[in-house]
C-alpha cells in the first residue's frame, strides 16, 4: 500500500507556479515604481522601460492563470463550516505549540482565506492595472484611485504572500511535496486536512 | 537660497500672446496646427509644444461681453505633487531658488506626473517625455529673465524675488492667489475674479488619492512587508513548524490539526 495521497493534479499544479512565477515577475518589475528606494530593480530587466514591458505582459499571464486558479478552487473555498470557525477563533493552533485537533477539510480556514483574498486582489489589480496601462487614458481622479488602490493591493498582496510562503514551507514541512509533484503523505494528510483524508480513503 | 517667483496680474493682460510666442522662440517649440472653435483662444490648452497658454473667459452678458485672460502654465509649487509620484528621481526637481525643473534623460515615461499635479499641467511629447514650463532655469541661472517675462510688453508677467513680489503686491492693494497653498506657489495672482472663474482651484491641494498612495499606502507597504518577513521568523523560532513526525503512530483517520 502507497504511504502517499494525491492532493493535487497535474493542472492544478501547472497553474499554480505560472501564477507564483508572474507574482514574482510581477512584484520585481513593478516595486521599482513603488519607491525610490528600489529603483534599482529595474536594473534586472535592462532598464525601466523593460521592466514596465514585463510588468503588463507578466500581468495578463497572471490576471488569466490566477482567476482560473481561483475558479478551480472556489468549490472547496467558499464555504466555512463550524470546524472553520472554530479553526479562526484558535488563529490555527499557529500560536502555541499545544496541539489543536480541528478536523480540516482539503483547505483549512486560513487557506480559504487567503484563497478567496487572492482572488479579490487579483481582480483588484487587474482592473486597476488596466486603467493605469496609460495613466492619461482615463479621468485623472479615476487614475489617481487606481494608482492608490494598485499600491494598496499591491502591500496586502505582498503581506498575505509572505505568510503563504512560510507556511507552505518551513512552518509545515510535508505541505510543498503536494504543490511540487501532487502527493503528500497520509500522516500529513491525516494531521492537516482530516476531513479530506477520510473522504478521500473512501473513496 | 530665496525663493525666486512669477507674480501673474491678470488684470494688466491684453492677450496679446507674445509669451506664448517666446516661449515657443526660446524652447525651439513648433507651431501646431489649429481649429476655429469660436473663440479667440488659442490653443484651447496646454500641449507638448505649448508650455504657457492664454485662457480665455469669454462671458456672455446680453449686449456685453466679458474678457478675462489669464497666463496658465506650470505653478511651480513648493508641495509639488509631480515630483511626488515621479517614480524617477531627478526627472522632476526643485532647484534652489524653488523652482520646478524636469530632466528629460531621466524621465521614464510613465505618465504619472499629470496626475499627481494638481493644476494639470505636465505634457508629454513625441517621444513620450515630460514637458512642461521650467521657469526657463537656463537663463534664470545666466541672471536674465525667462523669455516670456522678457516679452511681456504689459507687466502682466513679472519675475524675481518671491518675497518682493509678494511685498510688492500687497503695498498695492492687490489681492494673491498662490500665496500659501501647497507650501507657497512659485506662480503668484492678482485675479479679477474667483479662482474658479480662471478654472484654477480655490483651495490646490494634492489629490486625495495621490496624497494617501505616497504617504500612507508606500510607508505602511514597506513596513508591513519586513514585519511579515520578521513576524514569521519570530514564529519559527518560538512556536516553531508543525512537524508530522512529531504525530503519534494513530492507524485511524481521525484526529487534524
Ligand atoms: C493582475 C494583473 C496586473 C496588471 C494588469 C498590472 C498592471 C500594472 C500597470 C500597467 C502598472 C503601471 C506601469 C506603468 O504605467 O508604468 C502597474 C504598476 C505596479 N504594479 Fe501591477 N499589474 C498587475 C498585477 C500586479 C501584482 C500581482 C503586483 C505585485 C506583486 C503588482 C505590483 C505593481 C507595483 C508595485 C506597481 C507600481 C505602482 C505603485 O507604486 O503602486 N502588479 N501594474
Ligand atoms: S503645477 Fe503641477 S507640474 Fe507644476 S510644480 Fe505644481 S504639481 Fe508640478
Ligand atoms: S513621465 Fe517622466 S517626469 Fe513624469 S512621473 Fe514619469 S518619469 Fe517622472
Ligand atoms: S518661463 Fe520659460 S519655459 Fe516657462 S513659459 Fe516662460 S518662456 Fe516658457
Amino acid at each position: 500500500m502507497t504511504q502517499y495521497v494525491e492532493r493535487f493534479n497535474a493542472l492544478d499544479r501547472v497553474l499554480h507556479w505560472i501564477v507564483a512565477i508572474t507574482f514574482f515577475l510581477l512584484l520585481l518589475s513593478g516595486i521599482g515604481l513603488f519607491a525610490h528606494t528600489f529603483f534599482g530593480y529595474f536594473r534586472l530587466f535592462g532598464g525601466p522601460h523593460q521592466g514596465i514591458m514585463v510588468h503588463k505582459w507578466a500581468g495578463i499571464v497572471f490576471f488569466i492563470s490566477s482567476v482560473l486558479l481561483f475558479l478551480r478552487h472556489l468549490g472547496e473555498t467558499w464555504r466555512f463550516d463550524a470546524d472553520d470557525r472554530r479553526w479562526i477563533v484558535k488563529a490555527g493552533g499557529y500560536l502555541s505549540r499545544k496541539k489543536q485537533g480541528i478536523p480540516q477539510g482539503k483547505f483549512n480556514a486560513g487557506q480559504k482565506l487567503f484563497g478567496l483574498f487572492a482572488g479579490l486582489a487579483t481582480i483588484v489589480m487587474g482592473l486597476t492595472g488596466y486603467i493605469i496601462w496609460d495613466p492619461t487614458a482615463f479621468t485623472r481622479e479615476l487614475t489617481q484611485f487606481s494608482l492608490m488602490l494598485h499600491g494598496a493591493f499591491f502591500t496586502l498582496f505582498m503581506i498575505a504572500m509572505v505568510v503563504h510562503v512560510y507556511l507552505a514551507t518551513m512552518g509545515n514541512p510535508g505541505t510543498l511535496e503536494g504543490m511540487l509533484w501532487g502527493h503528500v503523505t497520509k500522516a500529513w494528510a491525516k494531521k492537516h486536512a482530516s476531513k479530506w483524508y477520510a473522504k478521500m480513503v473512501k473513496s | 537660497m530665496k525663493r525666486k517667483a512669477f507674480l501673474i496680474d491678470t488684470t494688466r493682460c491684453t492677450a496679446c500672446r507674445s509669451c506664448q510666442v517666446a516661449c515657443k522662440q526660446w524652447n525651439k517649440l513648433t507651431a501646431e496646427d489649429t481649429v476655429n472653435r469660436g473663440s479667440y483662444e488659442n490653443p484651447p490648452d496646454l500641449t507638448p509644444q505649448l508650455y504657457n497658454q492664454i485662457h480665455f473667459i469669454e462671458q456672455d452678458r446680453g449686449k456685453d461681453m466679458r474678457w478675462l485672460f489669464i497666463n496658465r502654465r506650470c505653478q511651480h509649487c513648493a508641495d509639488a505633487g509631480c515630483v511626488k509620484v515621479c517614480p524617477s528621481a531627478g526627472a522632476l526637481y526643485h532647484t534652489p531658488d524653488g523652482l520646478v525643473g524636469f530632466n528629460q534623460d531621466k524621465c521614464i515615461e510613465c505618465h504619472y506626473c499629470v496626475n499627481g499635479c494638481p493644476f494639470d499641467v505636465p505634457r508629454y511629447d513625441s517621444k513620450q517625455k515630460i514637458t512642461k514650463c521650467h521657469a526657463c532655469i537656463d537663463r534664470v541661472q545666466n541672471g536674465l529673465l525667462p523669455a516670456c517675462v522678457k516679452a511681456c510688453p504689459t507687466q502682466t508677467l513679472q519675475f524675481g524675488d518671491r518675497e518682493t513680489l509678494i511685498a510688492g503686491a500687497k503695498a498695492a492693494g492687490k489681492k494673491l492667489y498662490g500665496e500659501n497653498d501647497l507650501g507657497g506657489l512659485g506662480v503668484l495672482y492678482v485675479l479679477d475674479d474667483e479662482p474658479d472663474t480662471y478654472r484654477l482651484p480655490k483651495n490646490p491641494a494634492i489629490p486625495a488619492s495621490i496624497f494617501f498612495w505616497k504617504d500612507v499606502v508606500k510607508p505602511l507597504g514597506i513596513l508591513g512587508f519586513w514585519g511579515a518577513v520578521g513576524v514569521a521568523a519570530l514564529h519559527y523560532v518560538t512556536v516553531g513548524p508543525k512537524r508530522i513526525e512529531d504525530e503519534p503512530e494513530d492507524k485511524s483517520p481521525k484526529g487534524g490539526e
